[in-house]
């Protein structure tokens, strides 16, 4: 193996022009895939901090069964009571992959400045579990004025873009009106205990979060909607949601739960979105390597027509032809997938030390650009390229081995 | 049965839609230890006689057996296996591979059996010393002469230790006292390793040299194939060469 490897590779290097151009056509390719799963995954990440964290999704919310499908038409009904609360956080909690099971109520109704009314959706969270689930996420969009605390009930948090057009800053007072679970309209005093960006276009001009009893009492109810668990790892979602889901159904729990990716639509669209755009740049590039190995082979086997004949005169067997070929191409995968690896890591420094930041659309700050040096991922994608090429060489090496080995030998 | 055995071999080759008679009939047995040169004008069928008892090419019809073993009832990884093991050849244009060394190109063959590196490179190496190359081992076929090159190719097609060695033209490409030179090696292996030794030419200057002439006109053996009129083709090949 190791002779035909040597003469495979001393070919590469002896037709150096061609070489180059089908190893460089297979390293853009390679940094091309490379950079952009790198770019998605620094995305992905940061999608995944901003729902779980940011949007205090948590990892897994659970809901009474019927609740999504029922939820606004009877919502008392599909709430859960304080004993159930109660229940459901000992369960989950003893879960060893559980930091945290919180009670959550969204509510939604008009807020005023005294002036003017506008419309508002909120959380009501308790201060010191919506602290966790934030986590570090609360210094890369830190509150302004004071967070949600125990110690001033009526303290509520409001977005940006609502405290501006009601003219509300950290300190002053406000009145948020609702209807309650069983229809009487209620109004509550409120004070803006601190404003916060929520990252979104969308939402900047609509989102509140409210101690979680105030929020009850807005509503009239004892009751919570949701309780949201925080998990150890965002990777353990998918399990831990069938342990719970399993454990909770074994103490007559009947519940559904959904996870952050199922409940963030933002993540899910953009991932979408990405997971197209990836698809079709992995296309191209699946096209131009496979079209440059073929078109090196074709040329390596017309040009080397003699040396075949030669090859198999001296006993040669036909698949040993084939090897021959295809060693050549899968070493020009090798050798194109290792430029690649080393034009990607380039650029990634490139782009590390310009620090360069876009506006994404939809979002309300510039972000920066960050790609990821993604190592399994790389791997994979050098496995891959290298059987590709392997498998692009076959075609011409199967030409080669069929030849007749005195035509070959007449070749000119 | 001689080690090679041809009995009415025919072959046809079809030429833009035409019919060609390569070979029209022959018949012919060579014994092991025979120095032998084809012989003919062009086209006569040297080459496709030499790629017949090589097992690189078959019969329209006919019988071909190389040491025993019927050519045309081999499959293709068989024929592989006996041009390995049995047959050593000899290019016009020696056909080295570019990119190996002299000594890498020697070994090729028994790295294509499957012999160790090791094994392979002393092999080599001491058929290298043999054909007067010890000097060049490391050197590519660009840094090589012609006459050199055909050395190389000797020491490549014998260091199997085959039955036969088909030699299609090999002075061709070389000058008049190369030419000369390489005859006079083969015949020297042949001597001392009682390797058979079938060469093609048309150049009468190097008949002299060798102990059997077969010759061909028109794909037909008209002279030699028969050993009892070895001597007295020689001879007519004599007077003709005299001319």
């Amino acid at each position: 193996m190791k002779k035909w490897i040597t003469i495979a590779l001393r070919n590469i290097l002896k037709n150096r022009r061609r070489s180059f151009v089908t190893l460089l056509a297979i390293a853009m390719g390679f940094a091309a895939v490379s950079l952009f799963r790198g770019y998605i995954n620094n995305t992905y990440q940061g999608l995944r901090q901003s729902a779980i964290r940011g949007e205090g999704l948590g990892h897994l919310t659970i809901y009474k069964k019927g609740w999504l499908e029922k939820g606004k038409i009877d919502p008392d009904r599909y709430m859960f009571s304080q004993e159930e609360i109660q229940r459901i956080i000992d369960i989950v909690e003893e879960d060893d992959d559980v930091i945290l099971a919180t009670p959550q109520i969204h509510i939604s109704g008009l807020v005023s400045n005294g002036h003017i009314s506008t419309i508002f959706l909120a959380k009501g969270v308790k201060p010191s579990d919506d602290k966790t689930i934030k986590g570090a996420w609360a210094a890369f969009r830190p509150v302004k004025g004071n967070a949600l605390s125990k110690k001033k009930p009526y303290g509520v948090e409001m977005a940006e873009d609502l405290a501006k057009h009601l003219n509300l800053k950290p300190g002053t007072d406000g009145v948020v009106m609702a209807s309650t679970l069983d229809g009487q309209m209620n109004a509550l005093d409120i004070e803006v205990a601190g404003i916060y960006d929520t990252g979104s276009d969308a939402t900047n001009d609509k989102y509140m979060r409210f101690p979680f009893a105030y929020a009850q009492s807005l509503y009239d109810t004892e009751k919570a909607d949701r309780l949201v668990v925080l998990l150890d790892s965002w990777e353990k979602t998918e399990c831990a949601r069938n342990r719970l889901l399993s454990a909770l159904s074994k103490a007559g729990l009947q519940c559904e739960i959904k996870t952050w990716n199922e409940l963030s639509l933002f993540y899910s669209k953009v991932k979408g979105m990405f997971d197209m755009i990836f698809m079709f740049i992995f296309i191209i590039v699946f096209i131009i390597v496979v079209m440059s190995v073929v078109n090196t082979m074709g040329m390596a086997v017309l040009e080397r027509t003699r040396e075949i004949g030669t090859l198999r005169a001296f006993g040669l067997k036909r698949r040993g032809v084939s090897l021959l070929f295809a060693i050549e191409g899968a070493l020009l995968g090798f050798l194109g997938s290792i430029l690649g690896l080393v034009l990607n890591v380039v650029v990634w420094a490139v782009i590390r030390a310009i620090e360069p930041s876009y506006i994404p659309p939809g979002v309300s700050t510039s972000v920066p650009l960050i790609v990821n040096l993604v190592p399994r991922a790389m791997l994979s994608l050098m496995v891959f390229l290298i059987l590709l090429s392997l498998v692009a060489a076959i075609l011409p090496a199967r030409r080669a081995a069929r030849l007749n080995v005195v035509d070959a030998l007449g070749h000119v | 049965m001689s080690l090679i055995e041809m009995r009415d071999i025919k072959k046809d080759y079809l030429l833009g839609g035409t019919s060609v008679h390569a070979l029209r009939g022959v018949d012919l047995s060579i014994d092991k230890g025979e120095f032998i040169a084809i012989w003919g004008p062009s086209g006569s069928g040297k080459t496709t006689l030499l790629n017949l008892i090589g097992a690189i090419d078959e019969p329209s019809s006919g019988q071909l057996f190389v040491e025993g073993q019927e050519v045309v009832r081999l499959s293709d990884n068989m024929r592989a296996e006996l041009r390995n093991r049995a047959i050593g050849f000899i290019f016009q244009g020696f056909n080295l591979i570019p990119v190996l060394s002299a000594l890498e190109n020697v070994m090729l063959p028994l790295q294509i059996k499957g012999t160790s590196s090791s094994e392979a490179r002393d092999n080599a190496l001491s058929r290298l010393d043999e054909v007067g190359l010890s000097a060049f081992v490391h050197h590519r076929p660009d840094k090589l002469s012609g006459g050199q090159q055909q050395r190389v190719a000797i020491a490549r097609a014998l260091v199997t230790d085959p039955f036969i060695v088909i030699a299609d033209e090999p002075t061709a490409n070389l000058d008049s006292e190369t030419s000369h030179k390489i005859i006079g090696l083969m015949r020297d292996l042949n001597e001392k390793e009682k390797t058979t030794f079938i060469f093609s030419t048309h150049d009468q200057r190097l008949l002299g040299q060798v102990e059997r002439l077969v010759r061909l006109e028109d794909g037909k053996i008209v002279g030699g194939g028969d050993k009892k009129n070895e001597k007295m083709d020689n001879d007519s090949t004599s007077q003709h060469t005299e001319k």
